[in-house]
């Protein structure tokens, strides 16, 4: 057990960290909102688009959706890593780079070896970690999360569906956190590109279909829509991860304040006690000294 | 009939109207009351849509629009 000033000196270095977490924590509460506000925004235009996309799917013959649903050979895997900018948000980050190096290690270990498989990094935490690897990297878009919106991720959608089409890359995977709730996020990988026709889950017999006009014919709808369709689910993937962070953030400086708590109260026991032992000494002292006067 | 303007960021437009005018893929069309069910991509342009009477303007970059039992939808970029 210290000396009284040095637990002082603690419980004073205790309770200012405190009062950081605490602030941290109301502050994420608060881009917590904001960020499930605008995963609620985004959500009727995504549903809207799947439920044209499955109508119009459902009416065409054959699966024309063009060069985004080939499928080819993988020789090229690039592999979207979505982490946060800031750290203290306990696991978030961590999550998806050791997901990100499993799926490296065991599903593309034979091209690994070979040096096809790239890594793109959105947010700092990845780009750390991924920009040393220098054969691994392809490149890194920092910035989005400072004002994310989706006249800024879909510039980023069009490159990667460029790079698709030109054959830079044959298979595209997105590792994501997805937001679950405040407190639970999951890792997600989900095939980006080439794009997988969608799957809808109530049989497709009972649904009535309207005989729409098209225009143009259905091919080049299709066509149309399926670009919307990969920009929307990268957007999608970024306000999860987004929403996640801070979630994921609340939750671990929720938890440091409570910790902080829990050492202040041992702190605060442990003063009492060398200040009580103190004042007991005195006294005995005291005493002591009396009774010597009195002999 | 009713109209919804939906962007990936936030919805411009909900409600009553009575005339929409989009530029569609392939050409410019109105969409009046009891218009037929309709998938069109849109193009470049100006939604105006009236709503009492009154005349709004929306530019579009890409979008589509679908038409089904007096429910209008449009789905737009705006960049």
């Amino acid at each position: 057990m210290g000396s009284l000033k040095e637990v002082r000196t603690r419980i004073a270095s205790v309770s200012s960290t405190q009062q950081i977490t605490k602030a941290m924590k109301m502050v994420s509460a608060a881009k917590l909102r904001r960020a499930q506000d605008a995963i609620i925004q985004m959500r009727p235009y995504a549903n809207k688009l799947r439920e044209i996309l499955e109508n119009l799917s459902q009416n065409l013959e054959s699966s024309a959706g063009g060069a985004y649903t080939k499928v080819r050979p993988v020789n090229n895997v690039l592999i979207i890593a979505v982490t946060s900018n800031r750290g203290l948000c306990g696991g978030f980050n961590a999550n998806v780079i050791r997901t990100v190096n499993r799926m490296i290690a065991t599903r593309y270990n034979e091209l690994n070896k070979t040096g096809n498989v790239k890594v793109w990094s959105i947010g700092k935490k990845a780009s750390d970690f991924y920009s040393k690897q220098k054969t691994m990297f392809a490149g890194q878009s920092n910035t989005l999360f400072t004002e994310l919106n989706f006249a800024n991720v879909a510039p980023l959608a069009e490159q990667f569906m460029k790079e698709f089409v030109d054959g830079k890359y044959d298979h595209i995977e997105l590792v994501y956190n997805h937001f679950k709730n405040a407190a639970v996020q999951n890792v997600s990988a989900e095939q980006f590109l080439p794009l997988q026709p969608p799957t809808s889950k109530e049989k497709p017999v009972n649904k009535f279909i309207p005989d729409y006009i098209f225009e143009p014919v259905k091919e080049d709808l299709v066509k149309e829509l399926i670009p919307k369709a990969l920009k929307i689910q990268l957007y999608k993937s970024l306000l999860e991860s987004h929403a996640g962070e801070h979630g994921a953030r609340m939750t671990s400086m929720n938890k440091a304040t409570d910790n902080a708590q829990e050492l202040l109260k041992a702190l605060k026991l442990s003063y009492n006690k060398a200040r009580q032992a103190a004042i007991t000494g005195e006294i005995l002292e005291i005493v002591g000294g009396a009774e010597a006067l009195n002999n | 009939m009713n109209l919804e303007i939906i962007t990936p960021d936030t919805k411009v437009f909900s409600g009553e109207a009575t005339s929409v005018i989009v530029p569609g893929k392939a050409g410019v069309f109105q969409v009046l009351e009891n218009h037929a069910p309709m998938l069109s991509a849109l193009r470049k342009g100006e939604i105006r849509y009236k709503t009492a009477g009154v005349e709004h303007n929306y530019a579009v970059e890409t979008g589509v629009i679908e038409v089904l039992k007096n429910k209008v939808v449009i789905l737009v970029e705006t960049v």
